[in-house]
């Protein structure tokens, strides 16, 4: 089973480990200073001298994340959605978002700070606001897409209320572009961490944790190998999040096997 | 076959892009080092001495009888990011926390301390309620205080003081790491207990009256060392007759904040972008003094370095030669 799956991602493991070979040989000959760019030893050495703090830096991370994500999924998938089924919701609603969609989540540091204050709830907003608008869009797009022969085909069997058109054509035609969404938004969502635990927030009372946290008070201390290793936990992270919603892909997306040149 | 030339074209643009990209950037580096000097610097009336020098025209006057065509100077929020910057080459001098410079030369940075410019100047200010019924640091347990990041003079003199006082910096209460604007913003809505911060910030939320100043750090770490001149060690070996010339520009400079004091007022409002009535509040409600001479904050400056090597921010004691040049301020 085991040499199954290394046989099947050989190229991928191939990739990370000439990575880090080549990460290694130029930190170490080329660069020679651990200050400009550590070597993946020391970074490693880092880890098992912090490897009993990682968890719970993880945890708060994530608990933060999860918080913006959640937010974003139910305020992100509905205006989408009514964005691409209903032309009036539409013009509604997209100058403001068109308005909102530019200003970087980092701009909103000041304010989320006055109305949430240091609280757990800042990171969450940080985050909800980088990880909203990739959500709606794509939601958006996946509605504009929807096929009129399937909705056609829909209303010809008896479908004919909105909202049955929504739940059952719409909304599963779109979901490839929602899953697209959402693995953008991780991706953005990991930024903003970083972004949002710059300033002191509470972090569920558990006092100086959290990846993006930890990673400026090493960058203070100009301990790069440390800084390094958040880095890397961050990437990490995200890759492992994206693999599994690419697994999520592939069991709830068997439908689209076959209709795509490269198989899912 | 043609899978294996493929592989080595792909790992030779690598090394090509990599290895260009170093020269190209070490080259531009050189390049300007030679034409340009660039000045670190903090928003705070405890490096009111550069401001002077730059706004005179001073650092000009010297720097272009060696050819030097541009003098330049870049606002860093807090001591840690300037000293990274000048980790990266950024910076040839800096007017920085002496506990800063500490960290940053431990870590390899090429630069010594040639003179002290200021001691003391911070305070640890309150929200007014908790401010009114302050009666010492036990007060501050369970309480949200924040202060410039790990590595500064406040973050090293604020966790001193505590566990001289017998309170767990880490357990009886929350320090968070914020720059000046922030701290502000964050008292002034509230959502902290209080700030530790260089002047003139605790003049200004005073002002607001959003805060109360409860202890100057003179009081907390007595004539504690502040921020000092740290040059690269370039200068140094390559251009000492430069550094001699930084040397007397800042003694003139400190020499016209206690001659002219209003002018010296006036060039660090503008420069910090506050009102006069905060400098001139800050400077009658401060505990600092600006100073030249380095040799009078050895001590102090060995005892951050301790303090920081017991919180862990440094991985071996330096020694004063590890830390200061003196050579140039003994030449006066």
């Amino acid at each position: 089973m085991l040499m199954n799956n290394l046989k099947k991602n050989k190229i991928q493991i191939f990739s990370i480990l000439f990575f880090l070979f080549l990460w290694q040989i130029i930190s170490q000959y080329l660069i020679n200073d651990p200050l400009i760019l550590p070597t993946v030893s020391e970074v490693i050495k880092a880890f098992f001298e912090l490897s009993a703090n990682i968890p719970t830096d993880i945890a708060v991370s994530l608990l933060h994340l999860s918080t913006g994500l959640f937010f974003a999924l139910i305020v992100g998938i509905p205006i989408g959605a009514l964005m691409g089924w209903y032309g009036n919701a539409d013009q509604l609603f997209d100058p403001i978002i068109e308005m909102l969609r530019p200003i970087p989540p980092l701009a909103w540091i000041p304010f989320a700070i006055i109305w949430f204050g240091l609280s757990d709830y800042s990171a969450g907003y940080i985050i909800f606001i980088g990880a909203l608008f990739p959500i709606l869009t794509n939601t958006y797009t996946g509605f504009r897409n929807t096929s009129k022969r399937l909705v056609e085909a829909a209303k010809v069997l008896g479908c004919k209320k909105n909202i049955d058109l929504i739940r059952y054509v719409a909304l599963p035609s779109s979901f490839p572009y929602i899953l697209s969404g959402i693995r953008i938004s991780i991706g953005i969502g990991w930024m903003c961490v970083v972004a949002a635990e710059m300033f002191g927030l509470d972090n569920y009372g558990l006092g100086n944790v959290g990846v993006g946290n930890m990673l400026w008070q090493y960058y203070s201390l100009h301990m790069m190998d440390r800084v390094a290793l958040y880095m890397l936990i961050l990437g990490v992270m995200g890759l492992l999040m994206d693999r599994l919603l690419k697994y999520a892909e592939t069991n709830l997306l068997r439908w689209k096997k076959g209709t795509n040149i490269r198989q899912i | 076959m043609k899978k294996n030339k493929s592989y080595k074209y792909i790992a030779m643009t690598i090394l090509l892009i990599v290895g260009l990209s170093g020269c190209t950037s070490q080259q531009q580096a050189e390049e300007e080092k030679l034409n340009t000097i660039t000045i670190g610097v903090q928003p705070s009336t405890h490096q009111v001495a550069e401001m002077i020098a730059m706004d005179k025209g001073w650092w000009d006057e010297i720097f272009s009888k060696y050819g030097i065509t541009k003098t330049k100077d870049k606002l860093f929020p807090s001591g840690p990011p300037e000293m990274h910057a000048m980790l990266g080459g950024e910076l040839d001098i800096a007017y920085v926390g002496a506990a800063p410079a500490i960290s940053a030369i431990s870590k390899g940075l090429d630069a010594k301390i040639i003179a002290a410019v200021q001691i003391s100047g911070s305070a640890l200010v309150l929200t007014p309620e908790l401010a009114d019924n302050y009666t010492g640091p036990n007060d501050l347990i369970g309480k949200k205080i924040a202060t410039f990041p790990p590595g500064s003079i406040q973050d090293s003199v604020l966790k001193h003081w505590l566990i001289q006082n017998n309170i767990n910096p880490d357990k009886d209460l929350r320090i968070v790491a914020m720059g000046p604007g922030d701290a502000i913003t964050a008292i002034e809505a509230e959502q902290i207990d209080g700030v530790f911060l260089p002047a003139p910030s605790p003049s200004k939320i005073e002002l607001d009256k959003k805060g109360k100043m409860v202890e100057l750090s003179g009081a907390m770490w007595p004539d504690h060392a502040c921020c000092v001149i740290v040059v690269s060690g370039k200068l140094i070996r390559e251009y000492p007759e430069i550094v001699k010339e930084i040397l007397d520009t800042h003694i003139r400079a400190t020499n016209y904040i206690y001659s002219d004091t209003d002018d010296a007022k006036k060039i660090c409002a503008k420069k910090i972008k506050l009102s006069e009535e905060v400098i001139d509040y800050s400077l009658e409600h401060w505990d600092g003094a600006w100073v030249t001479d380095p040799r009078k904050i050895v001590d102090s400056v060995l005892s951050f370095a301790k303090v920081q090597y017991d919180l862990g921010y440094i991985e071996k004691m330096p020694k004063q030669e590890d830390l200061f040049d003196m050579s140039f301020y003994n030449q006066i």
